[in-house]
């Protein structure tokens, strides 16, 4: 009883508020200094770029948040990203394929990246760290060899449909940000509404309990990696579109930012577990910080530290209110 | 000035919430005597061992060493006593080698470091004068055998020549008969260089052949303490062990059996588990009994797909049915409630309804999505039904005891249409009450046509509840006692020494 007051009594006290309400009091401070600091920060416009700019990001993070909830991690989105965009552009190129046909392929090509981690990870009983990592390593190299060295394989004349899954817009709303909304909803329904996400954070939570009550935990990190992967690709179809290119290793800069962002999103939750909703609102916040150091002139090169620092914070702060848990 | 009596605990109480693990027990070991400590699972054999290496805190009682006090009663304190613990694991590093085993944590290092080649020479010394066990000081842990690993074990603690009690807990558990040989032979030879030791296990005939007294526990108390050990002090040992009044605790077995429901032929896991044949009946509850390390766990993991089967074939109504995994036995309208609740049986971290739809997500969904309102309702009932408490099936499974999780973990099961209900150790951390709830569930089971697979280390619990018991040992099935034949002196002698019921008869 005397245990359960004084924890009581220090949520209610000014450290406890600050603790339970910090990550709120952080987004806040940043966001009315953003708004006092520059001039342009608090405009609609201003605002709707933040958004725009966070789709790609938010793809990934989705992709993230689906294998960090089954208690694994995935270093190979950024891969799957470029191989998404290498198989769309070069399918259109060099091979004439219709643009819708060449998203598909798109998907076709992030999933080799899923199968190679689903294989290492189910198949060898590899750890989901170590294998995404080598084929982080491997996809990488491909990529290098495949462009010799990495030059950009640019195609001007991509079909205007294709290029308007990226710059084109739907009464206004651009479409990348539409495409991102369709997929947030998507793992939405099924990470947080649906049996299979269920069994994805029973997974995640407790392997062995998991499997013990008859569900198929190898199927579902199998098909798990695979589709994370293809999500990714949806990403490298948007870059390209907008780019007309195939950059390699252009995928590699989201990789921090998308786990920062899951795990900022897991930070956030009342029993700290990694969810869609956290994970939108992690990929927004570091995408105003990000643009509000871009609008105050800051150089850009601070970003990634800030980031990092952002993160630390967060999941200090994580860990401060399962104390006073 | 130097007594007789090297330790005394007496009076000790301990109190978890909700259970009385010792109740003014108490545990003497007179100087250079090895002393037995037997009881049955939750007898407080732990418990105690536990107060005495300051890892729990007693509420009342005394504990002199060696004539002392130590106060408060810390690891530390007590390793400073000249106490020693070896624990039934080993933890040894694999790769480490044997002299860096032996003084891990204790290295001998001078001016220019680690003095490597002594601590070869000391360690190897150590083991042959001491333990009487040839081991080269640069073998690497990986290739000893188990009982070489065991001595390094024991080398670890007394290498420093200060240690004058050592406490083994179950040292050959994990040991063939070759094996333990050579772990009775080392220590005999520390009670000639006039060591004292507590040895706790449940094997009765080490404890008569090696201990020169035994302590009983039963419920937290003492029961029995026999100064003298000999040849055939197990019965008054079993006798002591036992005896309590089991007929409350247990339903009426009243249900009818009908003939060969499930069979398994020639399962084995290809490693620890020999070959085995079993039969289950139509509305029988089945015991697996056996010590730890009797191949128990292997057996049932084995069986529910956990552990990969070598051959064998495992049938259900006649039919041939594939178990590679546990959701194929799940699938086969075969469950289990594993021994390790904490970690096998919940999700700790989800709501109680989460576990206990968590096999059967797909009746409370509409379309793959789940009907949260139907989840609760379902879990609510069957929380209901089984007296789960808090009634609250929202909260997170990690807050609830022992007996109301276990009984979680039945829920998600009874829920199914499942056939063969295997239970693993059902009612180990439960309290008394769960206890008689779940033993009323199973006969209720068992009584509606299902069959029920019950292992369990109480013997007691397996006499009370089971049609009839197959008994294990080192690895094999030895034995089926059928019904006429079940009693605590023909179980506790065929787990004990692994003798079929014809050769003792």
């Amino acid at each position: 009883m005397s245990d359960s007051e004084s924890v009581k009594a220090r949520m209610i006290g000014p450290h406890g508020l600050l603790v339970r309400y910090g990550f709120v009091i952080l987004i806040a401070a940043f966001f009315v200094f953003f708004s006092l600091y520059t001039s342009s920060f608090l405009n609609s416009e201003n605002l709707m770029n933040i958004v725009e700019g966070s789709a790609i990001l938010l793809i990934l993070a989705l992709a993230m948040t689906l294998i960090v909830t089954m208690g694994g991690i995935d270093l190979s989105v950024g891969i799957a990203l470029d191989f998404g965009a290498a198989f769309a552009i070069v399918a259109m190129k060099d091979y004439g394929v219709a643009w819708y046909f060449a998203v598909l392929i798109a998907l076709v090509g992030g999933s080799l990246i899923g199968l190679l981690n689903a294989f290492l990870v189910v198949k060898l009983s590899v750890s989901p760290f170590m294998a995404t990592l080598g084929t982080f390593f491997i996809g990488s190299s491909v990529q290098r060899i495949f462009t010799n060295g990495g030059g950009p394989i640019s195609f001007r004349r991509v079909d205007q449909s294709y290029r308007d899954l990226a710059v084109g817009d739907v009464y206004g709303i651009p479409s990348e940000v539409i495409i991102a909304a369709v997929v947030l909803l998507l793992y939405f329904i099924v990470l947080e509404r649906s049996i299979i996400g269920k069994r994805m954070h029973a997974i995640g939570l407790q392997q062995s309990a998991a499997a013990i009550a008859g569900i198929k935990v190898k199927h579902y990190l199998f098909f798990g990696f695979i589709v994370a992967s293809a999500t990714c690709a949806i990403g490298g179809v948007i870059g390209s579109a907008n780019l007309r290119m195939f950059t390699p290793l252009a995928g590699y800069s989201y990789l921090l930012d998308a786990i920062a962002a899951v795990f900022i999103g897991a930070a956030i939750h009342p029993l700290g577990r990694p969810n869609v909703p956290g994970t939108l609102i992690g990929v927004l916040f570091l995408g105003m910080v990000a643009n509000g150091l871009n609008l105050m002139g800051l150089d850009f090169n601070t970003k990634d530290a800030l980031s990092g620092i952002i993160l630390v914070l967060t999941l200090a702060l994580a860990v401060m209110q399962k104390r006073l848990r | 000035m130097e007594s007789d009596v090297l330790l005394e605990m007496q009076g000790i109480t301990k109190t978890f919430p909700g259970v009385k693990a010792l109740d003014s027990a108490s545990l003497r070991v007179s100087r250079g005597e090895i002393h037995g400590l037997v009881g049955e699972n939750g007898a407080g054999k732990s418990t105690i061992i536990k107060v005495l290496a300051g890892v729990y805190q007693r509420d009342s009682g005394s504990v002199r060493i060696n004539g002392k006090q130590p106060e408060p009663l810390t690891p530390a304190s007590v390793h400073d006593a000249g106490v020693r613990f070896i624990h039934q694991e080993l933890h040894l590093v694999p790769h480490f080698t044997v002299a860096e085993s032996v003084f891990m944590g204790q290295e001998l290092a001078g001016a220019f470091g680690l003095k490597r080649r002594l601590m070869r020479e000391r360690a190897e010394t150590f083991l042959k004068e001491a333990l009487q066990a040839n081991i080269p000081g640069n073998a690497l842990i990986r290739d000893l055998g188990v009982a070489e690993r065991k001595l390094v074990q024991i080398a670890r603690a007394l290498v420093d020549g200060k240690a004058s009690l050592v406490v083994f807990d179950e040292p050959t558990a994990p040991l063939d008969s070759g094996e333990s040989e050579q772990v009775f032979t080392a220590i005999r030879q520390l009670k000639s260089r006039g060591i004292s030791m507590i040895y706790v296990s449940h094997y009765l005939a080490e404890i008569t052949a090696l201990c020169d007294s035994v302590t009983v526990f039963r419920n937290g108390s003492t029961v029995s303490v026999l100064e003298q050990v000999e040849a055939n002090s197990t019965d008054t040992i079993i006798q002591a062990m036992v005896g309590r009044d089991i007929d409350a605790l247990y339903p009426e077995k009243s249900h009818a059996v009908g003939g060969a429901f499930f069979s398994v032929g020639g399962l084995t896991d290809g490693q620890r588990l020999q070959p085995l044949d079993l039969t289950i009946n139509r509305g029988e509850i089945m015991g697996v009994a056996g010590l730890i390390g009797s191949g128990r766990e292997e057996f049932i993991d084995t069986l529910y797909g956990v552990r990969a089967a070598h051959a064998g074939s495992i049938s259900l109504a006649g039919n041939v049915v594939n178990i590679r995994s546990p959701s194929e036995a799940v699938a086969a309208g075969i469950v289990l409630v594993p021994r390790d609740r904490r970690h096998d049986g919940l999700v700790l971290d989800m709501a109680v309804s989460d576990n206990i739809n968590l096999a059967t997500l797909e009746a409370v969904s509409v379309a793959g999505l789940e009907h949260r309102r139907k989840a609760t309702e379902r879990a609510d009932d069957i929380a209901a039904t089984l007296d789960i408490r808090p009634r609250n099936v929202n909260a997170v499974a990690r807050y609830f005891s022992g007996g109301n999780q276990q009984k979680v973990v039945l829920a998600r099961w009874l829920i199914t249409q499942s056939r063969l209900f295997i239970l693993d150790e059902p009612t180990v951390g439960v309290d008394i009450g769960a206890k008689v709830e779940i033993y009323q569930l199973v006969e209720n089971l068992v009584a509606e046509g299902a069959s029920v697979l019950v292992s369990s280390s109480d013997p007691g619990e397996l006499l009370g509840l089971c049609d009839r018991i197959a008994v294990m040992y080192r690895g094999a099935l030895v034995d089926v006692l059928e019904h006429d034949e079940l009693s605590m002196d023909n179980l506790i002698s065929m787990t004990t020494a692994g003798i079929p019921r014809a050769a003792e008869a």
